[in-house]
């Protein structure tokens, strides 16, 4: 059973209007892995991630999660599972209801499921909260007095709340600044060799997809154009696109970006 | 060390360094000022505004009687101030039912989209197809001119545009992605409704309730004006209103200080709202 794929997406499907936002999109994904999705935006990856997870509906194709069909699921067995498949969006600030503080925003999941009574789910916020690197003191504040980095730890400590196996992060790291970007990546890995998480990474920057990711998928216009372990794909890209895209990543040493230009130019 | 001379500060100068209140705080405070007077009638008006004096018929503005008396003698400052209870009264059931009643129903459509959505925006619209006063009037003769009966007719008049306004801000708290993080873990319909959307549109719902009190009075007094509203002897300003109109030529003070009352209601109710919506406005952005 430990070789069998954690998350196993075959051809899906999800259309807007008659156009194909998702196309045939197929991927595996082991236990305790990284799969890092790839693309420019407007390229079906984060669409692909919510019907993976039932935020959205998909048109064709199957979703199994641990060898249970996702996609088939009815309400209380969909609620259910959705303790085991947890998300982490773009904008932190935006993915907190402003209106309650941490503590509320860290105990509804816990309460969603009935889980603990009220001085079990208070030590969990406090477990929570220091799992992700913030202190005890945060639980009574409220979102808009968190910074950037704080209020995504928040947002990720949420997801991690109901014990899940499999965290999609979605562009989970884009809003934030450089320094702050690189503490929440390296949370991010711990957690997943702490936990044996299981990730799906969307981003558009194949630099940070390289750091994180073990298998990586490229998608553009609703498709995937190439799937391969992460080293593979960074030393013999096979399509095109994938090529232009790692010419996108800037190159820390002048003279090599200065080359790179040139050698682009002719 | 020398002593700075200390520039003279002027009168002027020294008014206009105050704190400025905000125009909300104004208005709200003009607002509960009047409510206060209003429910405290017994304790400031001097007369029974039902009492009859026929010796004082038509007085004008006097220190006994600040607004003078009507055709039977009666206080107008009273009766003003008393109507203003059924009036208020009247106004708040009305929009407490249209918020309880238009909220359930946007809400409903938003989250359930669909067919339901449809079905529930339709028959909105098709309650709003009808002429208020039409639709005010029918239920009214039916079932008769009661101040509970006002106040469900009105708010249930006032419900499918809050309805509307519900739904609308409702879908757009859903495509944030706190909401879709609280699906995404499992939450059930309740909590979605009430600890994710209503706290979040609860401000913009408030723009619509001062809107729809003032609709509300409007409402009220255009029942009562044409004699469907509030029964004699008891009045509300739109009854007031009705019976001054009458006697515009002979003692314009009956007709204006209702007017009055109302404009000034509705004008403040106006302002509050706007002010709620620029402040929402703002805290979002």
């Amino acid at each position: 059973m430990a070789d069998a794929p954690l998350l196993e997406v075959r051809s899906l499907v999800k259309q807007f209007g008659g156009r194909r936002v998702v196309d045939d999109v197929s991927f595996t994904l082991a236990r305790g892995e990284t799969l890092g999705l790839v693309g420019e935006s407007g390229s079906g990856k984060s669409t692909t991630a919510r019907c993976v997870l039932r935020m959205l509906e998909a048109d064709g194709g199957s979703v199994l999660f641990d060898g249970e069909d996702v996609l088939a699921l009815r309400r209380e067995p969909l609620r259910r599972l959705r303790r085991r498949m947890q998300v982490v969006f773009q904008d932190p600030h935006g993915s907190l209801n402003r209106r309650s503080s941490v503590e509320q925003i860290l105990t509804a999941p816990l309460a969603a499921h009935g889980l603990g009574d009220r001085a079990a789910r208070a030590a969990r916020v406090a477990e929570l909260l220091e799992l992700v690197g913030l202190g005890g003191g945060y639980a009574q504040r409220r979102p808009r007095e968190l910074s950037g980095g704080q209020a995504q730890r928040v947002a990720i400590a949420r997801a991690l709340a109901l014990e899940p196996e499999f965290v999609v992060l979605d562009e989970a790291v884009s809003a934030l600044d450089v320094s702050v970007r690189a503490q929440v990546l390296n949370l991010l890995t711990q957690l997943q060799r702490e936990l044996g998480l299981t990730y799906l990474f969307i981003s558009h920057d194949l630099a940070i997809v390289r750091y994180m990711a073990h298998q990586v998928a490229v998608m553009r216009h609703g498709r995937v154009v190439e799937a391969q372990p992460r080293t593979r794909l960074f030393e013999q890209p096979r399509h095109e696109y994938t090529r232009s895209l790692m010419d996108a990543i800037p190159v820390a040493d002048p003279d090599l970006e200065q080359a790179r230009i040139l050698a682009a130019r002719e | 060390m020398a002593e700075l001379p200390v520039p003279a500060v002027t009168a002027r100068e020294r008014l206009r360094r105050l704190p400025r209140p905000s125009l909300l705080a104004v208005s709200a405070g003009i607002l509960l000022l009047l409510v206060v007077l209003v429910l405290a009638a017994p304790l400031v008006a001097r007369y029974d505004p039902n009492e009859q004096d026929p010796a004082i018929a038509f007085a004008g503005s006097s220190w006994a009687h600040w607004f003078g008396t009507d055709d039977l003698g009666r206080d107008l400052f009273a009766r003003v101030l008393y109507g203003g209870r059924l009036t208020l009264l009247i106004a708040g059931g009305a929009v407490v039912v249209a918020f309880l009643l238009g909220t359930a129903w946007g809400f409903l459509a938003a989250l359930r989209r669909g067919i339901v959505d449809e079905l529930l925006m339709r028959s909105a619209d098709a309650l709003m197809a009808i002429p208020q006063l039409l639709f005010a009037l029918v239920c009214i003769s039916a079932f008769g001119a009661s101040t509970l009966n006002l106040a469900l007719v009105i708010g249930v008049l006032l419900a499918p545009t809050t309805a509307r306004m519900a739904r609308t801000v409702a879908l757009q708290e859903m495509n944030r992605d706190y909401y879709a993080a609280a699906v995404a873990y499992g939450a059930r319909r309740r909590r979605l409704l009430l600890a994710e959307l209503l706290p979040n549109t609860v401000s913009l719902l408030a723009v619509q309730a001062a809107i729809n009190a003032a609709s509300a009075m409007i409402l009220e007094a255009s029942l009562s004006f044409v004699g469907l509203g509030i029964q004699p002897p008891d009045a509300s300003w739109g009854t007031l209103l009705k019976e001054g109109y009458q006697f515009l030529y002979q003692r314009w003070e009956y007709a204006i200080f209702p007017a009055l009352a109302i404009l000034l209601t509705i004008w403040m109710l106006n302002v509050v709202a706007d002010q709620l919506g620029a402040r929402s406005n703002r805290g979002r952005a």
